[in-house]
């Protein structure tokens, strides 16, 4: 599945033509200048007519390398909703050390008559926000734009920080018309190249040329791709990013001639292994002495491995406080979060693998790159930003856990790191790809017994339990909200619906399934059309709405976990009715196994018994079925939305 | 220096002892009845405001927040902004546990800085704050800081309850001015309250408020500030940004506004007077000389925000924007003001609050108020207010950002209140006129013009420029109620003359009528059913509020499929009250066509919390009636 959602294509494209006179600043056209529409997307408000970036290297007065980024671009404003794009920034990181980053060029061109009226930027347009002591923002608002002007500019970035070069991306909330990159690396340097998302980007075979200025040779690389569709967001989408044409670029090894090869990246073993020779990971995996004594107390008389292991899980949960920081490797260190009971998600996970290990448990630490962070496509350390456990068992399996959340179980991580794999690092710093999605399917089970007076109202009993995934979000989300909050959402929710006796069970006790009844009166139900009345048996739970109205989708339909929902309503009907007609069962699946959904209805005297299934097997499901999944959810809203009709006797 | 020492010693002495009597960290001393409903409970908060000159205001805090769960997180406010007149000279933080025991101590040094821009392509504000991530619940946050600033004009507004699901134990504020800078408060929601007491004194007042439960949070709530009880308070004699103020009436503070702020700001570079003389031309209507000004300005300009130095208040300078083609709301009305000022018609900038939840200057208090500027046109005694940071409002239309409510108008004499232009319902229309088949397979296929005015013209007229993907997605949840749409045709017309949209729609979709069992059963109100009914709660504590009135009226022609008997269809229903007006009607115009019409409009107006449960039956009513369904059975 994972093939079909990222197209890595490397070096894989012709020779073309590049630095034409086109893309070049300063000279804007007439042509351009006149143009309404973008011929391809005539809704664009504005449209990148090019971008181009170059990134080189220079060394400064003290041999010092720096690692200087030049962007150029041209961009149409078509529309006043476009005019924002008149108003640029640029954030970068500073971190101590001296980076720069300015604007040069920045131009609006209109036309007046047929002439080109050229307006500059003055320095009274440009702004420098220091957000925090290590985050800068440099922003331009370009004067003087209307509907057609076409604005221009450029800027430098000079950086010492070239492990990890910025991604370029070539794909962008506009169309663009040309988007270029070119990387001129020092022949010292190796860096992994890896492109990601649907576009074919051209790139040229590296060529090396001499640098006779600074006296080395070096390669360059070009990149480059016309016509660039603007990206749309959709509906059930993991993280756009995953799906944005961009190049990553990471410091693979350094090559001097006197100190011959360093590597610092090549494939994800090493990217492992260097990460755990981190002083602020690996050895905060090793301290113990912190935590041995309360954790001998905590461990006394538990013999067996599976309480053991729940035990320290359930520690950890219980004492330390995630302070809502990610990263993998520590900030204040173990010894002081545990002190404090605060931490980031390294050290309360690091703790927790140090403690089960004490406790001779075979675990681990795994590298994750979280939902926000988007996918870890290629081997390098900045595409992870987050650490879990995991736990060997002897059938091979593992089992993780999370202690960044304490209504996290083992094999239920928060929805925030479920995010394709992970790397777990062994001790003896090996490490294996671990699949992170669940694939268990999460039940969910409602059970509603009702009766419809003579006046079509509703009233009843709901008996809801929530299993795994779902009883986690139902903690997650529910249990922490007040509960006249939660029921008036619920009112709102189900319209007309009237909510009483409100109880929930299990709301700690993690082990069992989360559950939640209550009683209801409903008058919204039934309608009474002459001597008839119709309802959709399965009352309030009925969906009306199809989630999914495009006629089309580009990314794979992300339902972040596999779900069972189980329905079953036993409903009495009103004195003075008999039963005209009902709605026939069905049961429909779609292909792949992707879900299926079960509608059984029958009739025991005055009592309607309904039952109803909804499966849905896979966290992810690619674009390539959404139709199939449309129709599916047409077919089964129909038929939950059939009615029941009822006749006066 | 030491008379002021003496007042300074007192207050704090006077602090000091109500802490050591009243407060107790412990989370066992709290009263039930603060707990009810509240996230946090605000065990005391103490502000003393000592104004030392006009030049000089020390803001000293300290308040005591016990958090009771994590939604109480937001009560606690652990940070202070500044900038270069707005000082900060000490901030601290101390944590106890539910026993009232010390468990964390934060200094000033560990406290971070963060710029604010929140939108604004640039600001001078800085905030420091202290992260803090709870270990247990409930414990109790001490936060003691002290500001030093030399804006007077703004004294901070005392809420004792500061928003929802928070309780207070007990509220003070201490107020103490020179008695020449003609220190003034307004009290507002306080009278009768016991549990809210005032001691005035010469050049000050305290304000003490004890054990005040829990607001919570309802739809339709009025604006905070219109029901909980609140003191704004000012100085006649101020000083803003270094500038010296004195004003004990709007028409001297107008006067001070206009002279220190607007004066002098209004230059217009030759070149652009004779660009926009000659656009004019002879044009001696003023309102169509306003017109062409004003479009003008929108297609010159587009809204950047620049918050720096005195820009809270100073417009920048006109030629600058006349140059830069860009500027906040201050700028682009006053370059708005001065192109008008050209071609020779007088116009007003104006100071109000922006907000679609409408809020007041107040006519008989004088302080430094409002968030957004506009700029009114006296013609013909009438007046036309212009939103200058727009570049696609009609001319003179306000929409609900700006509407019915007091605003400081500045003239060159000084400052006036006057109301902004009010929406009645039948000014807010929505016509729908269309048509609908239903053919034998139930599928549904239709077309309907719908022409909206007034707020309902504010909330659409953007539609003109949306890509066809974004209506798509709008007029399917527009007309969400049926599944399986296809939109064939959205043609849109925006009248900015006229202040009118018109939305031409053209539907199709499959099975709205799906026969079961030999029926079909639909919803006869397909295009314009409103289906929301306020929430139900079951104990409603705030009034409510239905802010803009607004006038439906729909006219669809059904035509059925062949060969079907109506068996059931839904009665014609009136509906009248203080709330609005629901009428439908449906007429069989042959055996084969029908007509519905329908009526909705909503009265504007502030009620009791003892109305809210007729509301929302009123609501439940129409909400059924838009719902009502019509059943065909096949002809044997």
């Amino acid at each position: 599945m994972k093939k079909n959602l990222l197209t890595i294509c490397l070096f894989l494209f012709a020779l073309c033509a590049f630095g034409q006179a086109k893309y070049e600043l300063g000279k804007v056209t007439i042509e351009e200048l006149k143009e309404k529409k973008h011929p391809k997307d005539t809704a664009a408000v504005a449209a990148i007519l090019f971008k181009n970036g170059k990134t080189y290297f220079d060394v400064d007065s003290e041999r010092n390398w720096i690692l200087v980024t030049e962007v150029e671009t041209r961009i149409k404003i078509y529309k006043k909703d476009g005019y924002s794009l008149a108003n640029q920034q640029v954030g970068y990181y500073t971190g101590g050390k001296q980076v720069r980053l300015f604007f040069d060029d920045a131009v609006t061109y209109n036309l007046v008559g047929d002439k080109i009226e050229k307006t500059k930027l003055k320095s009274d347009g440009e702004f420098t926000e220091k957000v925090t002591e290590d985050y800068s923002y440099k922003k331009i608002a370009l004067p003087n734009v209307k509907e057609g002007s076409i604005i221009e500019y450029k800027y430098t970035l000079k950086t010492p920080y070239f492990a990890l070069m910025n991604d370029w991306y070539f794909q962008y909330p506009i169309p663009a018309n040309h988007v270029q990159y070119k990387t001129t690396i020092p022949e010292y340097f190796f860096y992994n190249v890896f492109m990601k998302g649907y576009l074919p980007v051209n790139s040229t075979a590296p060529i090396k040329s001499r640098n006779n200025q600074l006296g080395f040779d070096e390669v360059i690389t070009s990149y480059s791709i016309d016509d660039v569709k603007a990206i749309k967001q959709e509906p059930y989408v993991n993280n756009m990013d995953n799906y944005t044409s961009m190049i990553q670029m990471e410091l693979a090894s350094t090559y001097y001639p006197q100190r011959g090869s360093e590597s610092y990246a090549t494939d994800w073993e090493t990217v492992a292994k260097k990460i755990y020779e981190y002083k602020d990971f690996g050895d905060e995996l090793k301290a113990t002495s912190y935590f041995e004594k309360d954790l001998d107390a905590v461990l006394k008389d538990i013999p067996s491995r599976e309480d053991r292991v729940n035990a320290i899980f359930d520690y950890v949960k219980s004492r330390m406080n995630w302070n809502e920081r990610f990263g993998y490797y520590c900030n204040v260190g173990v010894k002081k979060a545990y002190a404090e009971k605060v931490g980031n998600v390294a050290e309360i996970n690091l703790m927790l693998v140090a403690m089960l290990r004490y406790a001779e448990i075979k675990a681990n630490p795994v590298l994750v790159s979280t939902r926000s962070n988007g996918i870890a496509l290629f081997p390098n350390r900045g595409a992870y930003n987050y650490v879990v456990a995991a736990i060997e068992l002897e059938n091979k399996e593992v089992l993780l856990l999370d202690a960044t959340t304490k209504n996290a179980l083992p094999d239920i991580l928060p929805v925030r790191a479920l995010n394709w794999t992970g790397r777990m690092i062994r001790r003896d710093k090996t490490s294996v790809e671990i699949g992170l999605m669940p694939k268990m399917k999460s039940k969910e089970v409602i059970n509603v017994i009702a009766s419809i007076d003579t006046d079509g109202k509703v009233t009843g009993k709901v008996r809801e339990q929530y299993f795994d995934y779902n009883a986690y979000s139902f903690r997650e989300h529910y249990l922490t909200m007040p509960k006249d909050k939660y029921l008036e959402q619920m009112e709102k929710r189900y319209n007309g619906i009237e909510v009483e006796d409100y109880s929930t069970a299990n709301d700690k006790d993690l082990s069992k399934p989360m559950m939640e009844s209550y009683s209801f009166a409903h008058s919204n139900v039934v309608e009474h059309i002459g001597n008839k009345a119709y309802f959709s048996p399965m009352l309030h739970y009925t969906q009306t709405e199809n989630p999914f109205k495009d006629e089309t989708r580009e990314f794979p339909i992300d339902f972040v976990y596999p779900s069972q929902d189980k329905y079953s309503f036993a409903i009495t009907i009103p004195e003075g009715y008999e039963i005209e007609s009902l709605p026939t069962p069905l049961a429909i699946a779609m292909e792949e196994n992707i879900g299926s959904f079960k509608y059984n209805i029958s009739q025991a005297g005055r009592q309607i018994q309904v039952s109803a299934a909804i499966e849905i097997n896979y966290a992810n499901i690619p674009a390539d079925f959404y139709v199939t999944l449309r129709d599916f959810y047409k077919k089964m809203l129909e038929k939950q939305n059939e009615k029941v009709v009822l006749k006066k006797v | 220096m030491k008379k002021l020492l003496l007042p300074l010693v007192i207050l704090l002495l006077f602090a000091e002892v109500t802490i050591a009597q009243d407060i107790e960290y412990t989370v066992a001393n709290i009263p039930a009845e603060l707990k009810e409903n509240a996230n946090a409970v605000v065990r005391l908060d103490q502000k003393d405001i000592v104004i030392a000159s006009r030049k000089s205001m020390v803001i000293t805090t300290k308040s005591i927040v016990t958090v009771l769960n994590e939604n109480g997180l937001q009560h606690m406010d652990l940070s202070e902004y500044f900038s270069a007149r707005n000082r900060i000279k000490s901030i601290e933080v101390q944590i106890y546990n539910s026993f009232g025991k010390e468990i964390k101590k934060i200094k000033r040094k560990d406290f971070k800085e963060n710029s604010v821009s929140e939108g604004s392509i640039i600001t001078d504000n800085k905030l420091l704050y202290c992260d803090y991530t709870p270990t247990e619940y409930p414990f109790t946050v001490v936060f003691q800081s002290e500001i030093e600033t030399s804006n007077t004009a703004f004294i901070p507004s005392w809420y004792p309850i500061h928003g929802f699901s928070v309780s207070v134990e007990k509220a003070i504020m201490n107020v103490q001015a020179p008695a020449d800078l003609g220190f003034k408060y307004k009290e507002f929601n306080m009278l009768n309250n016991p549990a809210i007491s005032k001691q005035e004194k010469a050049g000050g007042v305290s304000f003490t408020a004890t054990n005040l439960v829990a607001y919570k949070q309802e739809d339709y709530s009025p604006s905070f500030n219109s029901y909980a009880p609140n003191v704004i308070m000012g100085l006649d004699a101020f000083n803003y940004e270094g500038l010296d103020g004195k004003a004990t009436n709007w028409k001297e503070f107008g006067g001070w506004v206009y002279s220190n702020l607007l004066k002098g700001t209004d230059e217009i570079p030759q070149e652009t007077q004779a660009k926009i003389k000659a656009l004019v031309g002879d044009e001696k209507d003023p309102l169509k000389k306003a017109r062409i000004i004003y479009k003008y300005v929108q297609d010159k300009t587009r809204y950047v925000s620049i918050q720096l130095g005195i820009g809270g208040w100073k417009p920048m300078m006109a030629k600058d924007v006349d140059r830069l083609g860009y500027g906040d709301c201050k700028a682009l009305t006053n370059y708005t003001r001065a192109l008008l000022e050209v071609v020779n018609v007088p116009s007003y900038y104006t100071v109000i609050y922006g907000n679609p939840q409408k809020r007041d200057f107040n006519q008989d208090f004088v302080s430094m108020e409002g968030n957004h500027a506009i700029l009114a046109v006296p013609v013909d005694n009438k007046m036309y207010w212009l939103e200058c940071t727009s570049q696609k409002m009609p001319f003179g239309f306000q929409g609900d950002f700006t509407d019915n409510r007091f605003a400081l108008v500045i003239k060159p004499e000084g400052g006036e209140i006057i109301k902004t232009q009010e929406y009645q319902p039948q000014d807010n229309t929505q016509i729908s006129k269309g048509k609908y088949v239903i053919d034998e397979q139930g599928n549904i296929a239709g077309s309907i013009l719908i022409k909206s005015k007034g707020t309902q013209y504010d909330s659409k007229f953007d539609y003109e420029d949306k890509s066809s993907d974004n209506l798509t997605k709008i007029y399917k949840s527009y007309f969400n109620n049926i599944n399986n749409l296809k939109l064939k045709k959205i043609n849109l017309q925006n009248n900015k003359e006229e202040v009118e949209f018109s939305e031409d729609i053209t539907i199709e979709a499959s099975e709205y009528a799906k026969p079961t069992g030999g029926r079909m059963i639909f919803a006869i109100n397909a295009y314009n059913q409103i289906s929301g009914v306020p929430q139900r709660y079951r104990q409603r504590n705030n009034p409510f509020e239905i802010i803009r009135g607004f006038y439906d009226y729909d006219e669809i022609i059904i035509d059925l499929p062949k060969g079907v008997t109506i068996e059931a269809k839904p009665e014609n229903v009136e509906l009248k009250g203080a709330f609005g007006e629901y009428k439908t009607e449906l007429a069989v115009i042959n055996e084969n066509q029908l007509l519905y019409k329908r009526t909705y409009k909503t009265n504007p107006g502030y009620y009791d919390k003892k109305e809210y449960e007729n509301f929302r039956k009123f609501r439940e009513q129409i909400a059924k009636n838009d719902n009502a369904k019509i059943v065909l059975v096949k002809n044997q």
